[in-house]
């Protein structure tokens, strides 16, 4: 099932399918990218920012770039 | 040639397959602590209980040092030593470098302490030794240990939701924290902030609303219970005035983007580097302006100017801001040296209102000019932008803080 | 000679910096910016090189002060030699700066720095053949620990400036190629 990261819940799985143009190389440096699997591991509430697994490395991302990316989500 | 960003990750898949193999991860009990620190429900309690615990082993560890050794030693044998040996007991150069003293009943006494007295080498060099080198040194260290071990990108994810509102985001905790013991530190670690705009909302909060930890030291030294309140008109300020600023200075905000390292063991010999250059760094911007804040506080008391300036503008004081004309003098020195008038004040008559707000409007009227002397490498239109802010903030919430104390009937 | 130590924020940059130098380090800050940078001397065969502790970036493409200090450090010093410092245990973002760097033409040796910890995650990284690939040296090291400095000193003289296209040709080769042993490059 596809969803946006933004909109992922605690704890679900996945891998990046997407990720628009303007975000790409943004979050290319902390290794996100097209392919990777990507683990939810939460997020802050009112808006607040996702916080994810990527190859091994934590990365806290605002919601707005969340938005931006799409999951294959699988667990 | 250079590739895409597209392209030479497909270069890396095609390397990695190659080279590297990922074995079964397994979760690791410093990756549960991890996570359990940065997840809403656990991460704020334990963050919470953490700046607790900052904020009382401060108080502690300040205060054993501060009250049980430094006014010892500087109230019962260096104030009086000096008073007796240095010459010309009385003149203008006795009064700047060792006591202003006072006159009771038509005589002149000296000052019992070294809070009062005034003088360059007993206030000045009780406040930079006495009161705030305990306190920044324990400031450092706790604040390094929590570097150390990776906490601080932690916490700025759960501050993240607060700071976007007022157009910064989690990392602005990082100068917030820093400038708490000195805001040059502060001003200078705003390069991890992205743009022009919330480069100038951070540094014009924290040259207004952070105190450093000389005011601090002071203020938990002379007027300990009122602490709390002090510092909630400061951070409620911070909050309300960011808010408007991410409203008015044109620019972007952008979002947060943080890598959260890995929790690791803290090395001491990198606390101890960083403490050390902190603490040196803050020495070598302190201790001359405290004494020479000092010298000119004590100098201008002595042309009167202090005493002129604060008759004209007492009616503001007393009218606006509520607080007794007393004030008038401490709150224009206060314009050299905070902690000195911090101080000051203390020792006048008043309502504990009264001596909350006058402290704040200490805290929050114009910043150090050590402060000002890095926001200027920022850029003058930004340096006179901030100042301006600073005025409209300190007549606009100095008075709102005199009006809630009305409405609570306190004032 | 001119040596900048580059890398992600937290790959132990520092660490290394403190073993390569002396007690002759001097705190800098970069003109026109709050950034300051380190930079301090170290003898390598009798030569005197300086060696430049860069703020850690995540890629060239900078978004904050401190990355675009780093960036401008990188092309104000276009002779300059570059100790990639990498976490082995992100290996792959890891590359992805070091190729940004040797896509701008610089001589580049890679550190790859805690090995322990990618081990402890079970990430096993052959060196030899990475070396091969990207045609440069590949040192593993637990900077910490001191482990693998002295081979990246040793080693500097072997960075030169390599084509991206070469490394995609190697990458292509050694897919094609089930033995390694006769895989060329700078071994």
């Amino acid at each position: 099932m596809k969803k946006k990261l933004s909109e992922m819940d605690y704890a679900e799985q996945g891998t990046v399918t997407g990720i628009e143009d303007d975000l790409r190389k943004r979050v290319a440096g902390m290794g996100i990218r097209v392919g990777k699997k990507l683990r939810m591991v939460t997020k802050q509430p009112i808006k607040g920012p996702v916080d994810v697994v990527v190859e091994g490395a934590e990365t806290s991302l605002g919601l707005d770039m969340a938005g931006k990316i799409t999951i294959e989500v699988t667990k | 040639m250079k590739l895409s960003t597209g392209d030479r990750w497909d270069l890396i898949d095609k390397i990695s397959k190659e080279t590297v193999t990922f074995g079964a991860y397994k979760h690791t009990l410093k990756d549960a602590i991890g996570e359990l620190t940065v997840k809403p429900m656990t991460g704020i309690p334990v963050a919470i209980a953490i700046m607790y615990g900052f904020w009382s082993m401060f108080g502690s560890f300040a205060g054993f040092f501060t009250d049980g050794f430094f006014v010892r030693l500087f109230d019962a044998y260096w104030l009086p030593w000096l008073q007796e040996v240095f010459p010309g007991q009385g003149g203008w150069l006795y009064a700047i470098m060792v006591d202003a003293g006072g006159i009771e009943s038509g005589e002149f006494v000296l000052s019992s302490n070294c809070l009062e007295s005034f003088g360059v080498l007993t206030s000045g060099l009780f406040v930079a030794i006495g009161v705030v080198l305990p306190a920044i040194i324990i400031f450092y260290l706790m604040l390094a240990l929590l570097e150390d071990i990776g906490y601080m990108p932690r916490l700025a994810v759960l501050l993240d939701t607060v700071l976007h509102r007022v157009g910064l985001h989690g990392y602005a905790i990082v100068p917030t924290i820093l400038s708490l013991g000195c805001n040059v530190p502060g001003v200078t670690a705003t390069r991890i902030l992205e743009t022009k705009k919330q480069r100038f909302i951070m540094m014009t909060l924290l040259a207004i609303f952070i105190p450093c930890g000389a005011q601090i030291g002071i203020m938990q030294d002379v007027v300990p219970d009122l602490m709390g309140w002090i510092l909630l008109y400061l951070i409620i300020g911070y909050f309300i005035f960011g808010y408007i600023l991410n409203k008015i200075v044109p620019g972007k905000a952008p979002e947060f983007l943080i890598d959260v390292p890995p929790y690791r063991r803290p090395m001491p010999s990198n606390i101890g580097k960083k403490v050390g250059g902190r603490v040196r760094g803050f020495f070598m911007i302190a201790i001359p302006f405290v004494l020479i804040g000092c010298a000119l506080v004590g100098i201008l008391y002595q042309l009167g100017v202090i005493q002129f300036l604060g008759d004209m503008l007492a009616p503001v004081f007393v009218g606006w801001f509520g607080v007794p004309a007393e004030t008038a003098g401490p709150l224009i020195a206060a314009f050299l040296r905070k902690d000195l008038a911090v101080a000051q004040l203390s020792v006048i008559e008043m309502t504990k209102y009264q001596m909350i707000t006058a402290v704040v409007l200490v805290s929050i009227y114009f910043p150090c000019v050590a402060t000002f002397a890095m926001m200027l490498k920022e850029g003058w239109k930004e340096l006179l932008g901030s100042l301006a802010v600073l005025t409209v903030v300190v007549f606009a919430y100095g008075g709102l803080i005199h009006l809630i104390g009305k409405l609570l009937g306190v004032a | 000679m001119k040596i900048l130590l580059m890398g992600h924020p937290n790959v132990g940059k520092s660490v290394f910096f403190n073993r390569l130098t002396g007690a002759n380090v001097t705190e800098s800050n970069y003109p026109g910016t709050m950034v300051d940078y380190t930079k301090g001397w170290m003898k390598i065969e009798g030569e005197d090189v300086e060696i430049v502790d860069v703020p850690g970036t995540f890629s060239l493409d900078p978004k904050d002060r401190a990355e675009e200090v780093a960036v401008a450090m990188l092309h104000e010093n276009r002779d300059a030699k570059v100790i990639s410092v990498i976490d082995a245990s992100k290996i792959e973002r890891g590359i992805y700066l070091a190729l940004e760097i040797i896509e701008e033409g610089y001589p580049l040796v890679i550190a790859l720095n805690m090995r322990d910890v990618a081990e402890d995650k079970n990430i096993v990284i052959d060196a030899d053949r990475l070396e091969r690939i990207l045609g440069i040296p590949v040192v593993s090291t637990v900077a910490i620990a001191g482990e693998g400095i002295k081979e990246l000193v040793s080693r500097l003289k072997e960075a030169k400036p390599i084509n991206v296209e070469d490394i995609i040709a190697n990458a292509a080769n050694a897919s094609n190629t089930e033995s390694v042993a006769d895989a060329g490059g700078a071994a």
